[in-house]
């Protein structure tokens, strides 16, 4: 697999942006996330080699801070999503008939909610603003497509001779989706873990950067830095360092667990590794 | 001899809807009627879309009809709901596929195939009952346990599944087209091997084929089937010698010989 | 003049588990009027055969030996893309395995009819079309079959279409690769009787037909190859094959052949099977590759090679046979 190297580009990308979330904090000495820590506006320096932001928070603090919870909001949200995508759309190819059109109306409906706008109203609505609450509210609206894509391949997979063998072995229905089929479909989810997080993170930005995201007074993100960022008219007065060192990781982040995607599809798809 | 019937196949019909709006009917199987004593081969010869697979499906509990009735042993199988029941039943009434190679689940390893039968039977797992079942169909085991389906050939694969029946030593075997994927060479010693399980065990059991040769020759009799019904019915040589329904006669009109010749051709 | 005479073919795939000898020493020539079977079993290397004779051999298939002679021409030190050009279509022609799959199902047959005839002569859409109709006139089927879709003809009408489009320049060859496989066998009687048809109007000169079913070829061909493990193993007129089977593999091969005749039930089963499974082709059994299941081995199958050795129009590969 390390062959391809999209993946391996990819997959060290990622174990390096994960170490920093993880050692960085506490590796970095000056680790300050109060307001004033430092002259506001700063811009990089030995003091702060990121400069400070105009209510003197010190940027690297924040970044480093910022990358652990924008990491742990994409994983909660992709463990939601994937743990319903995968339910809703196994038993509903699985069972089909009345209990596969029920679910698959719901996802629909779903599925057709732009989801932004819905993640506005809910966290419009409630109060609580913490990471796990928008990991939870990404989660429950961004399964739909898994759930479609996972109800396709059951369902034709279902057709197949060892799944009936395993019928009349006396396997029970959830033992023939967990046993039989979903592990035929290793690869397919583990492609859309990848992607998963990838939305599910950028969703975080795209929610905070907005204000309906996490509570910016109390927690740092990539997407709530972002927020600061654009508040505080950065970009206008040519303060860069507000912006481009959470965007730069964003950016690297979802690009390469896009690129892992697809490279695990390559992978196993040996059709699209052209002529090889 | 009536006792000795096992199962009794009653106006089975099987009625597929198709369309959202304006809903298609095609009928697959239509009205089938037929007995299978113990010990006895049955083969069910049709081209494809005649509708004899529907019927093994249902037959085998895996598909509903949507009308008609399967007695086996006097009771209709439509009405055991319990899983116990239902296990009861698959582990008299087995099936061997047409393709040995989707009959195995490609993540796992094969041994899963035989241990599942255990589960059937709900017994522990027994190494020298699986080693005396490969020995049956002529695996070594050291050829074909810890292996994964790919690595084996398909002949292997489709002894596999037949030793399966030999561990469970089931009444009633429904072969789906069970050597039309298995190389020529390979495809004897398999047609054999449902021979000495009903030699042996008295198992019966209906091929499910479009091989009027294979019907013709391992059969006690023969049922065509045509367009969702079973057109014809009788005894190999009878059938063969001196066939009755229209379309019998042009399906032997077309079945390439080996010592014969086509007539003007 | 052999139509298509082979000597000593070899031809192997370069594959990352090794090489794969599919053509091992074959030799063969196709003569006029021949309606010739190449039988045996998957992954004997019948069907590489057809691409080899033809000189379609792209990576990762090689060829590394032997001569090859279309129509009195060398082809062998040709390039695929030569052959191609001058003899593909208008000399030989391939109906491939798995052809009625390959129909586009956006174009009409005559369409289809057109882009394969244009593939290998520029001849205007008119002269083709005209051609196609005399063509299907000739052959008994009727021309309005030209301006349907795919999805409107059954599997047994789309194979005829694809075997006339593939023979409306009257090659002198035309080599058919399990064209009936897919078909029920009342639809496969209707193109087998095409293809004599064609042969016999003249349309083409020789057939090659492969197939795994030796029924078929006992109805429809003159003369019969055995192939097993990428060599020939048996070679004459079908009848004496099939009533005189040599080789033991030939003899087991016929024995497993199940048709309703009174004499298949006679002979049993049991008469002669072959155990064991076809050999791998990267690591053949050394000497005669058929030695582990042969009933007959002697010391010498599994040193020496046999090779295929004539006495009049019969061909054998076998020790048992060669003095």
């Amino acid at each position: 697999m390390f062959k391809i190297k999209k993946f391996t580009f990819s997959i060290s990308v990622l174990v390096v942006v994960i170490l920093v979330a993880l050692v960085g904090p506490p590796l970095y000495p000056k680790l300050n996330l109060s307001l004033y820590a430092g002259t506001p506006d700063t811009p990089p320096s030995n003091e702060f080699p990121l400069g400070t932001d105009r209510n003197g928070r010190d940027i690297l603090s924040h970044l480093l801070i910022g990358i652990r919870t924008s990491l742990y909001v994409g994983v909660i949200a992709t463990i939601i999503a994937l743990t319903i995508g995968i339910l809703v759309g196994s038993f509903a190819g699985f069972k089909g008939g009345v209990i596969d059109e029920i679910l698959m109306m719901i996802t629909n409906i779903i599925y057709t909610l732009p989801a932004i706008l819905l993640m506005i109203l809910i966290a419009s609505y409630l109060k609580e603003r913490s990471p796990l609450f928008v990991s939870i509210v990404i989660g429950v609206t961004s399964w739909p497509w898994l759930a479609r894509a996972v109800r396709a391949q059951i369902m034709s997979l279902k057709e197949r001779e060892f799944v009936q063998m395993s019928k009349m072995s006396g396997l029970k229905g959830y033992e023939i989706i967990f046993k039989d089929l979903l592990p035929n479909m290793a690869s397919y989810i583990f492609m859309s873990v990848a992607l998963l997080l990838s939305i599910s993170m950028l969703a975080e930005a795209g929610l905070s950067m907005i204000g309906a995201g996490i509570d910016p007074s109390t927690e740092s993100s990539l997407g709530v830095m972002l927020q600061r960022a654009q508040q505080g008219e950065a970009i206008r007065l040519g303060r860069w360092w507000c912006f481009v060192p959470p965007g730069i990781v964003l950016v690297l982040i979802t690009t390469s667990l896009l690129m892992l995607s697809t490279s695990i599809d390559e992978y196993f798809n040996p059709r699209l590794r052209g002529g090889k | 001899m009536l006792s000795s019937i096992i199962l009794k196949v009653e106006d089975l019909t099987k009625v597929y809807e198709t369309g959202l709006f304006k809903k298609k009917y095609i009928t697959a199987v239509d009205k089938v009627s037929f007995n299978v004593s113990r010990g006895e081969i049955v083969s069910l010869v049709g081209e494809s879309g005649s509708g004899k697979t529907t019927v093994a499906k249902i037959i085998l509990r895996l598909l509903p009809p949507t009308s008609g009735r399967v007695f086996y042993n006097g009771e209709d199988i439509w009405e055991k709901k319990s899983i116990e029941d239902l296990k009861k039943y698959w582990r008299e009434v087995h099936a061997v596929f047409q393709d040995p190679f989707a009959s195995f689940n490609p993540v796992y390893k094969i041994d899963r195939v035989l241990e599942q039968a255990f589960n059937l039977m709900g017994t522990p797992v027994d190494e020298n009952a699986i080693k005396e079942a490969l020995k049956e169909v002529a695996l070594l085991p050291s050829e074909v346990l810890g292996k994964y389906p790919h690595e084996l050939s398909g002949g292997q694969r489709q002894r596999l599944m037949i030793a399966r029946c030999f561990l469970l030593k089931p009444k009633l075997i429904l072969a789906d087209e069970p050597v039309s994927m298995v190389d020529a060479s390979t495809r004897a010693s398999i047609v054999n091997l449902f021979l000495r399980l009903r030699d042996e065990y008295k198992t019966s059991i209906i091929f499910i084929t479009h091989d009027l040769g294979l019907a013709y020759f391992v059969s006690d009799r023969i049922l065509i089937m045509y367009k969702g019904r079973i057109v014809e019915e009788g005894s190999p040589d009878e059938l063969i010698s001196s066939p009755k329904d229209a379309y019998t006669r042009s399906l032997l009109e077309s079945v390439p010989l080996l010592y014969g010749k086509w007539a003007g051709f | 003049m052999s139509l298509l005479k082979a000597e000593g073919l070899r031809a192997y795939y370069n594959s990352p588990i090794g090489q794969v000898k599919a053509v091992e020493d074959i030799s063969l020539s196709v003569e006029e009027d021949d309606f010739i079977g190449i039988a045996g079993e998957s992954g004997c290397g019948k069907s590489t055969l057809a691409n080899v004779l033809m000189m379609n051999i792209r990576p990762p298939l090689k060829l590394y030996g032997g001569r090859l002679f279309l129509n009195g021409e060398e082809i062998s030190d040709k390039s695929r893309d030569y052959v191609k050009e001058k003899f593909w279509g208008t000399v030989i022609s391939i109906v491939p395995q798995a052809a009625l799959n390959s129909l586009m199902p956006t174009k009409r047959t005559k369409e289809f009819i057109i882009d394969v005839v244009q593939a290998h002569k520029k001849i205007s859409e008119k002269e083709i079309i005209e051609m196609a109709k005399n063509k299907f006139i000739e052959l008994g089927l009727s021309p309005s079959v030209l301006d349907l879709y795919p999805h409107e003809l059954s599997g047994g009408m789309r194979q005829r279409v694809i075997i006339v489009a593939s023979t409306i320049l009257n090659p002198k060859v035309l080599i058919a690769d399990e064209p009936t496989s897919a078909l029920d066998v009342s639809t496969q009687k209707q193109v087998l009787k095409m293809m004599l048809d064609l042969q016999r109007k003249q349309s083409i000169r020789s057939t090659i037909l492969i197939t795994h079913d030796i029924a078929i070829q006992r109805q429809v061909c003159n003369k019969l190859i055995v192939m097993y493990a990428g060599r020939i193993v048996e070679y004459g007129n079908v009848d004496d094959v099939l009533y005189n089977p040599k080789h033991p593999y030939t003899k087991g091969l016929i024995n497993s052949v199940l048709t309703p005749e009174p004499e298949v039930r006679r002979r049993g089963l049991m008469a002669l099977f072959i155990p064991g499974e076809p050999p791998n082709l990267v690591n053949p059994p050394p000497g005669c590759s058929f030695h582990p299941r042969c009933p007959f081995a002697m010391p010498r199958c599994k040193s020496e090679t046999p090779g295929l050795t004539y006495s009049g129009d019969r061909a054998v590969a076998c020790w048992l046979y060669i003095l």
